[in-house]
């Protein structure tokens, strides 16, 4: 049941016909991890705890940096030196107070990771490394959970969703450990509003996936080139020798 | 034979693999990734693949920025 307020606070949800009542509470009752708060996670959680997702678990274990307040909108200059995941909580506690969060301030990686993901019904990857994006990856396929994973440098974005029960290829299919990160932020550079459309398309995603609204582009690597404006989609498909999804290791998923 | 690499013409003499034609653009290396006719096309499969008059490549990279 959704109380008044809520009644009031999701009243442009409820006015929507493939959301409503029904969705909304699909939202209430949906837990949804966020592994990194940076560029992609700051308006990818800002939109999830507006929409009235239940439960945000959000994990980060950096710092605020004023080098990040050129993209990463959660924080301001209060927030320099604090933990990004804690600040976030209390940021978004501000803008939401129906819902309940947990900040994770830690760096999860395979060892941990699986904890959380046990925990919530889809992850958004909002990471700026390749080996943490590999052990989400393999941790949403061990769970059976859904993934959302967003990337971005420079003028160009990536946004890709994966559901481990479909039979498109993973994010392992995609990019083999061969692939090492040459590209990120830090030393590539990034226009702010880039990365911030690739972390609304994820949060656009989660509500689309948490609501059963229109189609969710599983196995579809989404290109963005900001400089001419312009869309490619590429299909991911399953590379059978994967150790992740590969056939071999189809018992793993749940 | 003519395909196209990011939307511009590149000819090959018939008969050359996804990989060959990588080498001949010097993009066999770490970080690039590779869709023929929109499908991704895994490291492991370029070697493998012939390419066709008319095929579309699109060469992207690796990133991991957020």
């Amino acid at each position: 049941m959704l109380s008044d307020n809520e009644f009031l606070r999701y009243s442009r949800h409820l006015l929507l016909e493939d959301v409503g009542e029904a969705g909304q509470l699909r939202l209430k009752n949906a837990a949804v991890l966020i592994v990194g708060l940076g560029g992609l996670g700051s308006p990818a959680a800002q939109y999830l705890a507006a929409a009235g997702v239940g439960t945000l678990w959000l994990a980060d274990h950096d710092l605020v940096d004023v080098s990040n307040l050129q993209r990463q909108t959660l924080y301001d200059i209060g927030s320099l030196q604090h933990s990004k995941a804690e600040t976030a909580r209390e940021k978004l506690l501000q803008l939401n107070p129906e819902i309940e969060m947990i900040a994770i301030n830690q760096r999860l990686d395979a060892d941990t990771l699986g904890d959380f993901v046990a925990e919530v019904d889809l992850v958004l990857d909002c990471t700026d490394n390749m080996a943490t994006r590999q052990a989400i990856n393999a941790a949403c396929y061990a769970w059976g959970k859904p993934l959302i994973i967003g990337a971005a440098i420079r003028f160009e974005g990536q946004l890709l969703a994966l559901d481990p029960a479909a039979g498109h290829g993973c994010y392992r299919c995609l990019y083999g450990p061969d692939i090492s990160e040459r590209l990120n932020c830090s030393n590539s550079g990034v226009i702010g509003p880039v990365v911030g459309t690739i972390g609304l398309l994820q949060a656009l995603e989660a509500i689309k996936w948490l609501t059963g609204t229109g189609t969710v582009p599983l196995g579809q690597l989404k290109l963005f080139d900001a400089k001419a404006h312009s869309w490619q989609t590429l299909r991911v498909p399953k590379d059978p020798g994967c150790p992740v999804c590969g056939e071999k290791n189809a018992s793993h998923s749940q | 034979m003519q395909v196209t690499v990011n939307e511009e013409s590149l000819q090959l003499t018939p008969g050359t693999s996804l990989q060959g034609m990588l080498a001949q653009l010097q993009q066999d290396k770490p970080g690039v990734a590779v869709a023929l006719n929109q499908q991704v096309v895994a490291r492991s499969q370029w070697s493998q693949i012939t390419l066709n008059g008319g095929d579309q490549i699109t060469l992207f990279h690796a990133i991991a920025g957020g």
